[in-house]
């Protein structure tokens, strides 16, 4: 029900929502550049996973990741396909996250340490990082992605939706008003 | 812009419909950004011929010491793992000993001992064995015209990179080998510029031939 007062728990999560996009576009794009600035070292470490034995399909997924991840950064930061862009990123980071857990699980059971002793550079852009620090982190980018569905947050954003629909038009319209 | 907070849900397929061109528009920006870029890498190019790479998954369980930072370790000769895995590729690696003896070696100011450095362009400015040629495996187009002559003229070259993990020197020893240098001429010092560095030998800063020799610890 509208009172004409202002909603401030709404205008709050719109507020977070724009800031949780600009957060985790700011991190794509810098993960991303990271990468996309030293494809040599980021292929060394892509091929550690033992994704594919090919070498075309291994140079592609080296050579296109760091460009995609830049690529969502922008999207997010500017507001555009913002729900799209936010399942595309949680697509790749749930298998991502995977595989560095299984690689995590082979380098503890190598060393016989401890599974949070396990530090390694997953190729994840930031450098060497403890592993359980990493899925944590890893768990926090997805639960944010998770969140930017919602759908909330629309304030300085480009073009929310890429693909406006008659009914999401019409949606959008009895927004405005 | 746009203002305000959605009544109602969208419906999930235009979300998967946005989703799937974000990857399809996403994945055409990606490659030809990695085509435009100077650094991009090449689709076509094998970069780990004859499986150059120490890693923890090529190593057999009872000696993997490290993973790909390096950063875990346990009790173990990393020089004989090296030695072993260098002469399965039909390579020989020579130690600092040996090193500073070619480097020292009258031969080396004629080029008939010539130095390889197989790290990329920053850290080879920042430091490389004085009168090293520059030889990045990954981009090695840029520097064939340089240092292919003289690889061939030569009668032994020394490859190196960072040491410990790095396993560029084998892959720019292995490329090297592959375009038609003798292999009887190619050695690898395991202990790259790294073991170089902290017993304090001569450094060259910038370009090959700079001039600007440092000693980083004296």
């Amino acid at each position: 029900m509208n009172t004409g007062q202002p909603n401030w728990k709404r205008i709050a999560l719109n507020l977070a929502t724009v800031l949780v996009r600009w957060l985790l576009g700011a991190v794509f794009l810098y993960t991303g550049l990271s990468k996309a600035l030293h494809p040599a070292d980021f292929l060394k470490l892509v091929r550690q996973y033992d994704l594919v034995q090919n070498s075309l399909f291994l140079n592609a997924i080296a050579a296109a990741l760091p460009w995609f991840e830049t690529f969502c950064g922008l999207l997010l930061l500017a507001g555009v396909a913002v729900r799209g862009t936010a399942l595309t990123l949680m697509l790749m980071l749930v298998p991502f996250t995977t595989l560095v857990f299984h690689r995590a699980l082979a380098i503890q059971s190598a060393l016989g340490i401890a599974f949070c002793a396990v530090k390694f550079d997953c190729g994840c852009g930031t450098g060497p990082e403890f592993i359980c620090r990493k899925l944590a982190e890893n768990f926090l980018l997805v639960l944010l992605s998770g969140w930017l569905l919602t759908g909330h947050g629309r304030q300085f954003s480009l073009r929310f939706d890429l693909i406006k629909s008659r009914s999401r038009q019409r949606g959008s319209d009895v927004i405005r008003e | 812009m746009q203002s305000g907070s959605p009544d109602r849900q969208p419906a999930v397929k235009w979300v998967l419909l946005e989703a799937v061109l974000v990857a399809v528009i996403g994945a055409v920006f990606a490659l030809a950004a990695n085509r435009i870029s100077p650094r991009g890498l090449a689709l076509t190019r094998n970069y780990f011929p004859e499986g150059t790479g120490r890693l923890v998954s090529a190593a057999p369980p009872a000696d993997r010491s490290h993973n790909a930072a390096g950063t875990n370790s346990r009790a173990f000769d990393p020089t004989q793992l090296l030695a072993a895995e260098l002469k399965e590729k039909g390579l020989q690696l020579i130690d600092r000993s040996q090193a500073m003896q070619l480097f020292h070696d009258p031969r080396f100011k004629q080029d008939m001992v010539v130095f390889v450095d197989a790290r990329d362009e920053q850290p080879y400015r920042e430091g490389h064995i004085p009168g090293a040629y520059e030889f990045d495996p990954y981009h090695p187009e840029k520097y064939f015209d340089a240092v292919l002559p003289v690889c061939k003229a030569a009668e032994q070259i020394v490859v190196y990179c960072n040491g410990g993990d790095c396993d560029d020197s084998e892959t720019a020893a292995i490329l090297l080998r592959d375009i038609g240098i003798a292999n009887r001429k190619l050695v690898v010092y395991g202990g790259g510029i790294t073991e170089w560095i902290t017993n304090s030998l001569p450094v060259e800063i910038g370009g090959r031939n700079s001039g600007d020799v440092r000693n980083p610890g004296k």
